[in-house]
């Protein structure tokens, strides 16, 4: 699943009109669309960090996303010095803290990078309130949402998990930026971002499938298999751990359990005659 | 994860994170300048990179990057009760770079560290220093190239030739190279110095396909050692970690066979031998980062802290190895491993 999290509805809408997503009328608390054939669930936080924390707390305390799951933060930024483009983020700052985060970048990707400095306030470049940032590069982003959204985000995700996209709509004169400008905005964008969603969704599953270990039904025949032995839950544990390295070296442990079961081995009478079969299932191993 | 198609990650060293306060080091900008398109990324601290929480090992090492830092407190540590002093009194390492470019499934690293990341620290003149000072008091063993390998690195950092010529002006140091590399460039045009050990971890053939990637082969390992030989240089030989695989013993015996053959083994300075063993702790972080590792995955036996091959396991495939090492060197020279 690609968690998708946009601070605006306006950033929001080429998501919803590209993927069909449908609104989720059980949450009352924040603005969710989803759409399970494509695997992507958004969400519409609202504003600032304190939103984007209770949207993201929310949202993954609900649906627990795991390893197989991607964080995405897209929407629109100011740039200290540049009026358009689309970033990719190296590196957050948060600005009331100073505190930095880096997700991580191991996917090929096609976008520029950049720092993307987090703050309460809206950017305004007619205003000095980019001193506290004057000992880094002059050149960065700056949002109201990311480093929330990273910080609540790890306890969910990895640092390779998240991803930060965001695209330039102003030099600090945010309240001149429109709805409309916005949606125009990120239309401009929207292949690109829409391309890489479906490239990291891709790279993501293909991982996923090559790192997702026993098969449901070969799950079942080990639990039947110790529910036969008699096995404790240390016993069981162990037994998955053999099994495991068994079908990691290409030993055919599904045969050996079934020559088993037909020598009539098996099902034990007792935790008793469980151990001394668990024990020769053992000596298959060298 | 080998598998994967490699144009799906980032190029090696595509990110170069640097500490602020070594930006204008020497050292960072020879290293810098070897990397012309990275993307540098300014950072406070390498822990601020390398101890982020949930870091992805396996895929972290399809796409690794470079942490330029400064390292402050301890430089030296005394040695770790599962490694071979060789009979050393005063046996210590350090860990100028930590991580490395090699991806064999087997290594403690990836239990140690949370990033499968590479930190070059650049303040080299503080380790020197540090070992000066324990040089006043009395002789020093130590080992360069525990948690990385420095000679795999060596066209980056040039540390091994720094390390080189430091031990040359210091009479009462020895160092330990130890590496699976074969850094033919490195080896064409050194000086030898009697007190620096280059330790090469052999393996058979069959062990180096299966499980440490991205390594050179046994033959170029064997060809590197045997020059080394040739030039005067101690070399040391390595059957640590001994790994487990079905037809162990004929696997081990053909690796002998091209060792014999390869390298003038009377002239070897010496060897160890031992079966992989790994601390509790690392074993249970590299199972949660390699569910599809078969060499972590072994039902091993816990001691003390200690996983390892059972005993009698344990003591065949070393056994084995001594025996045949024996018939060619003398005991004296071999090194075996003991808890």
């Amino acid at each position: 699943m690609v968690y998708i999290f946009t601070a605006l509805y306006c950033e929001a809408q080429i998501f919803i009109e590209q993927f069909r997503l449908i609104k989720n009328q059980q949450t009352n608390w924040f603005q969710e669309f989803y759409n399970e054939t494509y695997n992507i669930h958004l969400t519409i936080t609202g504003v600032g960090e304190i939103a984007a924390s209770a949207a993201i707390s929310s949202v993954c305390s609900t649906y627990r996303p795991t390893q197989k799951d991607l964080l995405l933060n897209v929407g629109i930024c100011a740039h200290t010095t540049k009026n358009n483009g689309i970033f990719l983020c190296n590196k957050i700052i948060e600005r009331e803290t100073g505190r930095t985060f880096y997700p991580d970048i191991l996917y090929y990707h096609s976008f520029s990078e950049a720092t993307l400095v987090t703050g309460m306030l809206p950017y305004n470049a007619n205003q000095d309130n980019t001193h506290q940032m004057k000992s880094e590069s002059a050149d960065f982003l700056y949002d109201m949402e990311a480093a929330a959204i990273y910080q609540i985000g790890i306890h969910y995700f990895g640092p390779h998990q998240m991803i930060f996209l965001k695209i330039v709509s102003d030099k600090g004169l945010v309240s001149q930026v429109s709805k409309e400008q916005t949606t125009l905005l990120m239309k401009n964008y929207q292949n690109c971002i829409v391309d890489y969603i479906m490239h990291i969704s891709f790279i993501t599953q293909e991982i996923n499938e090559y790192e997702n270990y026993f098969a449901d039904k070969e799950e079942t025949l080990i639990e039947t298999f110790c529910a036969d032995l008699h096995c404790s839950k240390t016993m069981k544990d162990s037994m998955k751990q053999l099994i495991q390295y068994m079908s990691l070296t290409g030993i055919d442990y599904i045969s050996i359990i079934q020559s088993m079961y037909n020598k009539n081995l098996l099902p034990c009478k007792d935790k008793r005659e469980g151990k001394l079969r668990f024990e020769e299932f053992k000596r298959r191993l060298f | 994860m080998k598998n994967l198609k490699e144009d799906y990650f980032n190029a090696f060293f595509s990110h170069i994170y640097v500490e602020k306060s070594i930006f204008n080091h020497a050292r960072t900008q020879k290293i810098l300048a070897k990397f012309p398109s990275a993307t540098v990324i300014e950072i406070h601290h390498y822990k601020d990179v390398f101890c982020r929480s949930k870091q992805n090992n396996a895929l972290q090492h399809c796409s690794q990057k470079l942490i330029l830092a400064a390292k402050q407190g301890t430089l030296l540590y005394k040695g770790a009760p599962v490694c071979q002093s060789f009979g050393n009194q005063y046996f210590y390492y350090t860990s100028c770079i930590m991580n490395c470019i090699f991806d064999c499934a087997y290594c403690y690293l990836k239990g140690m560290y949370p990033s499968a990341n590479i930190v070059v620290f650049v303040n080299l003149e503080d380790f020197f220093a540090e070992v000066e000072q324990i040089l006043q008091r009395h002789s020093l063993y130590l080992c360069v190239s525990y948690d990385t390998d420095l000679l795999a690195l060596e066209s980056i950092t040039g540390y091994t030739q720094e390390w080189h010529n430091f031990a040359a002006k210091h009479k009462n140091l020895t160092l330990e190279i130890r590496t699976k590399c074969a850094n033919k460039l490195f080896i064409e045009n050194i000086t030898p110095i009697s007190r620096i050990i280059y330790a090469f971890t052999l393996s058979p053939q069959a062990i180096i396909d299966a499980y440490e990637h991205h390594t050179p082969s046994l033959l170029e390992r064997l060809s590197c050692a045997a020059k080394l030989i040739q030039l005067g240089c101690p070399v040391r030989l390595c059957f640590d970690p001994m790994i487990y695989i079905p037809n162990w013993q004929q696997h081990y015996e053909e690796m002998l066979e091209l060792v014999y053959t390869t390298v003038d083994i009377q002239k070897i300075m010496d060897v160890s031998v031992g079966t992989f063993r790994i601390s509790q702790d690392y074993l249970k972080n590299m199972r949660r980062q390699a569910p599809k590792s078969a060499v972590i995955w072994f039902p091993f036996q816990k001691d003390d802290g200690y996983y390892h091959y059972p005993d009698d396991l344990m003591e065949q495939m070393e056994y084995f190895l001594i025996q045949n090492l024996q018939e060619k060197i003398s005991k004296e020279k071999i090194f075996r491993w003991k808890l």
